[in-house]
C-alpha cells in the first residue's frame, strides 16, 4: 500500500508543467502575499498589492532616483510651484502614450482626476485630492445611510487645463510638499475609453507604464505581464516578462519560494528568525518606510499627564522588543529612518530607565486602575507584542496590566467614536518621502491617521508654517519643530522600526535603494 | 420512495429559511466594520464611505439587508463583493475547485477509513488492529495546520514531488497532496467506527445463529454482518461530507486553491454577509442533497427502513 502510493505520488511527479513566464527572454516570477487582484485601477486602490502591480503597469508624473533620492521627472517634464507653493504647473514631456496607442494629454489627467474626486464614485484615493480647491463641490457632506447623490459640478474649480500637454494645479492653502506627492500611482492617468467605462475595464488595464498585459487575465489566474516598448522613462526595467502569482497566505508563498517555484517573495513575519538558514545568499533586506508605536487614547482621562506618558516610554525596553520583533531597530523619533530630516535621538523620554520611569510615575500621581492593552487578533503577532509590553509595564512600573483582542477595524471603529480602553498599537508608512507624510496624517487635529485623537494648535501652526515655505531645508526645520511638540506632548509612543526582508532566487538580483527600498520589477538578471 | 424524497425536499425549505437567517445575524452580529477592515490603517474619506456603505446597503436594519441578500440569491443576481470582485465570476472558479477538492479527500478518507476499520474488526487484536490504534491515536492528536504544512514541506519543498500550491498542475495533481491530507486527517473517526461496528455485529446473537444453522462464512459476512455493521458508518459517511468542507478551509489557504473554503473566510473577515449566507445556503443545500443519498442507500442496505 505504502509503495504504491509513494509510485502514485513519483508519477505525478514527473508530469508537472513548468512554471515559467512566457518563453525566451528574462523573466520572473513574484510571489505576492495577498487575495488575488479583483481589479487594476490605481486610482480605485491604495493597497500594497494593487499599488506594486499598478508600479509596472503605470508611470507616475515624477519618481524618487533610488541612487540619490532626488525627484525625478518621469511623465512630467517640469513641475512648478508659484511663489508660495499654492498653484502648482505640472508640463508633460511630449511623445509619451498609453498602451492603446492613444497620446498621453493633459486632459488625461485633468478628467481622471476628476472622476478620482467625485465623492459618489467612491473610488479610494478619493482622499488625495481634498488638498486640491473645488474637492468639497464634488464631496457634499451625506446623511447618514444616505447614497451619496452624483453632484451637479464635475470639476475641481482648481484643476486647470492649460494646453494638451500643461495643467494646473491650485491648492486650498500652500503646501511645500506636493511636488512630492505626485510621485503617488495612485493619480495615475485614465485613457478616454477606460473613463468612459471603468467597469468594464477593470480586467483589462491599460496603462502607461513599462508592463502591459500579457493576454487575457481572468479571475483566479496569474497575472501575466510582457515589457511594453512605448514606455520612454528613466529606469526602464529588465525584465521582458513579469509573472505575478498570487499566495495569500505568506507561509505557503515562502515554501514556494523554497521549492524553486517563485524568483521573489516577503519573507513573513513567522519566518524573520530563520530565513537567513533557509535561503542563504538569497535574500535582501531594507530599512522600511515605517514608524511602529504605541497609542495613547488622548480622550481617558487617566493619561492626561504627560509625565505618566514619559513614565510609561521609560519603563519599555526597546533594545528587547526590538529583538522580539525580529529585524527591528528601537525607534526614538517619530518619523521613519529614511526620510530625509530624520533625527535618530530626537526622542528624550524614549531611554530604557526603569527607576526614572517609577519616579516620573509618582511625580504623575500613579495610575488609577488596570490598564489595558488593545491588540489585533487578526495579527499573529498582535497578543505575543501585547504581552511583552505588557510584562514590562508590570515589572518597572508595578502596574495592574490586562490584555483584550479585537478585530483591528473594531479597535479602529471604537477609537473613532472614544469608546475605546487603553493603549493599542499602530503604525504608519509614507505615501510620499516627505517627513510632512508622518507629521500631517498622525499629529495634525483631525489628521487622516491620527489614531490618538491629539490635537494642539501650535503644532497645527508649526505644520501651516512648513507647509507654507517653499525652501525645502526651511521647511525640514519647521517640520521637525512639530516633531518636537508632538514628542513633548507624546499622544504615541516610539516603538521600534523594522526592516523588511525579501528572498530572491539565483537568477536575479533586486534593486535595494535606501530612499527607495526593495523592488523586484527592477531587478538585474544575472 | 419519491413520496419521501419530495417531503424531505418540502421539509428543508423552512429549515433552510431559519438557518440562513441565523447565519446572517451570526454575521451581522459580528464585530468591527467590514469597509475599514477591507481599507486596513489607510483613513477612507468619508464620501467613499457613504458611497460604500450605501452600494452594499449597510445601513439598512438587518431584515432589510437579509431579505436584499436572499433576493440576489433567488434571482441569480449576485453582484460583487465588498472589494470589487464579481461573485458569479468567483463561484464559477471556485465551486470546481472545491468540488474536485472534496471528492478527493472523501475518496481517500473513505477508503482508508473503510479498509483499515475492515480488517482491524475482522482480526482482532492483530498487528494491524494495534497499528491502527497508534495510527489514529497520532492523527487525532496532531492538529490539521501542524500535518498541512508538513506534508506540504516534505512532499512539495523537500521531495518536489508534487506542486507546493495553486491548481496550475490541475486535475489530479494538483489536489493530490491537498486531498491526502484532509484524508488522513479525516480518516481515524471512520476506521475506529467500522472497526468497533464490525466487531459488534459479529458478536452479536445473531450471527451466532447463522453460524449454529451452519451457513457459509461468505454468506455470513456479506449476507448478515456487513449489512448491519455498515448502518452506523454510512450515517457518518454522510456526516462526514459536511466535515470535509470545514477542512477545506484550512487546506485551501495553506495550499493556496481557490476553492469555497477560501472564499467563506475571506467573507467572514470581512462580515461580508451576503456571500457567507450565498456559501452557507449552498452548502446547506449539498447536505440536504447528501442526506437524501444517506437515507437512499440506508434503504439499500437495510429493507426494514425503506417505509419509515
Amino acid at each position: 500500500m505504502a509503495l504504491g502510493l509513494a509510485l502514485v505520488l513519483a508519477s505525478c511527479g514527473d508530469g508537472k508543467s513548468s512554471s515559467g513566464g512566457g518563453s525566451g527572454g528574462k523573466s520572473e516570477i513574484i510571489a505576492i502575499a495577498a487575495d488575488p487582484l479583483d481589479y487594476i485601477n490605481p486610482l480605485n486602490d491604495n493597497g500594497t498589492a494593487g499599488i506594486g502591480v499598478s508600479m509596472a503597469i503605470f508611470a507616475p508624473l515624477v519618481t524618487t532616483d533610488p541612487d540619490t533620492g532626488k525627484l525625478q521627472n518621469v511623465m512630467a517634464d517640469s513641475v512648478t510651484p508659484d511663489k508660495n507653493s499654492q498653484t502648482w504647473t505640472i508640463k508633460l514631456k511630449a511623445g509619451n502614450t498609453f498602451q492603446n496607442g492613444q497620446p498621453l494629454t493633459a486632459k488625461d489627467y485633468v478628467d481622471s482626476w476628476n472622476m478620482t474626486a467625485e465623492g459618489s464614485n467612491g473610488w479610494k484615493n478619493n482622499g488625495f485630492f481634498s488638498k486640491v480647491e473645488g474637492y468639497d463641490a464634488l464631496n457634499p457632506p451625506t446623511p447618514d445611510g444616505a447614497t451619496p447623490k452624483p453632484t451637479a459640478v464635475k470639476t475641481m474649480s482648481g484643476l486647470k487645463l492649460i494646453d494638451n500637454l500643461t495643467f494646473s494645479v491650485k491648492l486650498k492653502v500652500p503646501f511645500s510638499q506636493f511636488g512630492l506627492t505626485l510621485q503617488y500611482l495612485g493619480l495615475a492617468p485614465l485613457p478616454e475609453e477606460v473613463r468612459k467605462n471603468p467597469d468594464a475595464y477593470k480586467r483589462k488595464p491599460i496603462g502607461n507604464g513599462p508592463y502591459k498585459l500579457d493576454g487575457a487575465w481572468n479571475a483566479g489566474d496569474d497575472l501575466k505581464l510582457a515589457k511594453w516598448d512605448g514606455y520612454k522613462g528613466p529606469q526602464i526595467p529588465e525584465a521582458d516578462h513579469i509573472t505575478y502569482r498570487f499566495i495569500p497566505n505568506a507561509d505557503t508563498a515562502y515554501n514556494e519560494f523554497l521549492a524553486g517555484n517563485v524568483d521573489f517573495t516577503d519573507v513573513p513575519s513567522t519566518k524573520v528568525k530563520s530565513f537567513k538558514t533557509d535561503a542563504p545568499d538569497q535574500w535582501v533586506t531594507s530599512v522600511s518606510s515605517g514608524a511602529n508605536y504605541l497609542v495613547i487614547p488622548a480622550w481617558d482621562a487617566r493619561f492626561k499627564n504627560p509625565k505618566l506618558r514619559y513614565a510609561i516610554s521609560e519603563a519599555i525596553d526597546r533594545k528587547a522588543f526590538a529583538d522580539l520583533v525580529g529585524l527591528a531597530e528601537p525607534a526614538k523619533g517619530l518619523v521613519a529612518p529614511d526620510m530625509q530630516g530624520y533625527r535618530a535621538d530626537a526622542c528624550k523620554t524614549c531611554d530604557f530607565d526603569a527607576g526614572k520611569a517609577k519616579q516620573l510615575l509618582q511625580e504623575a500621581g500613579g495610575f488609577p486602575g488596570v490598564l489595558n492593552i488593545n491588540y489585533n487578533t487578526t495579527s499573529a503577532t498582535g497578543q505575543i507584542f501585547a504581552e511583552a509590553i505588557g510584562n514590562m509595564l508590570r515589572q518597572n512600573l508595578g502596574l495592574k496590566v490586562k490584555y483584550t483582542g479585537k478585530q483591528g477595524s473594531e479597535i479602529t471603529e471604537l477609537a473613532d467614536s472614544h469608546k475605546l480602553d487603553g493603549l493599542r498599537f499602530s503604525g504608519w508608512g509614507h505615501d510620499y518621502p516627505s517627513i510632512e507624510d508622518y507629521l500631517t496624517p498622525m499629529f495634525k487635529s483631525n489628521g487622516d491617521a491620527n489614531f490618538a485623537h491629539y490635537s494642539n494648535p501650535a503644532l497645527d501652526a508649526v505644520l501651516a508654517k512648513g507647509d507654507a515655505e517653499p525652501d525645502p531645508d526651511k521647511a525640514i526645520k519647521l517640520y521637525q519643530q512639530a516633531e518636537d511638540i508632538a514628542l513633548t506632548d507624546m499622544p504615541l509612543i516610539p516603538l521600534y522600526t523594522k526592516s523588511n526582508a525579501y528572498l530572491h532566487s539565483d537568477k536575479i538580483q533586486p534593486r535595494v535603494s535606501k530612499y527607495t527600498g526593495v523592488s523586484a520589477i527592477w531587478s538585474t538578471f544575472k | 420512495m419519491i413520496r419521501f424524497v419530495l417531503r424531505r425536499v418540502l421539509a428543508a425549505i423552512p429549515i433552510g429559511l431559519v438557518v440562513t437567517l441565523g447565519v446572517f445575524a451570526l454575521v451581522f452580529a459580528m464585530p468591527g466594520d467590514p469597509l475599514r477592515e477591507l481599507a486596513g490603517d489607510k483613513p477612507i474619506p468619508a464620501a467613499v464611505l457613504a458611497a460604500k456603505r450605501a452600494q452594499f446597503h449597510l445601513d439598512d436594519p438587518f431584515i432589510v439587508q437579509y431579505l436584499l441578500s436572499m433576493k440576489d440569491i433567488l434571482t441569480g443576481h449576485f453582484g460583487t463583493t465588498f472589494a470589487g470582485a464579481d461573485i458569479a465570476d468567483q463561484l464559477r472558479l471556485r465551486i470546481p475547485v472545491t468540488l474536485k477538492l472534496a471528492s478527493m479527500s472523501l475518496v481517500f478518507q473513505w477508503i482508508f477509513g473503510l479498509l483499515f476499520g475492515l480488517y482491524a474488526g475482522f482480526r482482532r487484536n492483530g498487528v494491524v488492529d494495534r497499528m491502527l490504534l497508534l495510527a489514529t491515536l497520532v492523527v487525532l492528536a496532531v492538529p490539521g495546520l501542524v500535518l498541512y504544512f508538513t506534508g506540504q514541506y516534505l512532499f512539495g519543498v523537500e521531495l518536489k514531488w508534487l506542486p507546493v500550491s495553486g491548481v496550475r498542475d490541475g486535475w489530479p495533481t494538483a489536489y493530490l497532496l491537498p486531498a491526502l491530507c484532509i484524508g488522513i486527517s479525516g480518516f481515524a473517526g471512520l476506521a475506529r467506527l467500522t472497526r468497533t461496528s464490525i466487531v459488534d455485529t459479529t458478536g452479536s446473537d445473531f450471527v451466532k445463529t447463522a453460524r449454529a444453522k451452519g451457513l457459509g462464512e461468505q454468506r455470513i459476512l456479506w449476507r448478515h454482518v456487513l449489512p448491519n455493521a455498515l448502518l452506523p458508518v454510512v450515517t457518518l459517511m454522510g456526516i462526514d461530507l459536511a466535515g470535509i468542507f470545514a477542512g477545506a478551509v484550512l487546506a485551501e489557504s495553506i495550499f493556496n486553491l481557490p476553492g469555497l473554503g477560501q472564499f467563506m473566510f475571506q467573507a467572514i473577515k470581512l462580515k461580508e454577509g451576503g456571500v457567507v449566507v450565498l456559501l452557507s445556503t449552498l452548502a446547506f443545500l449539498m447536505f440536504i442533497l447528501i442526506n437524501l443519498i444517506v437515507d437512499v442507500v440506508y434503504g439499500a442496505i437495510d429493507p426494514r427502513v425503506r417505509n419509515v
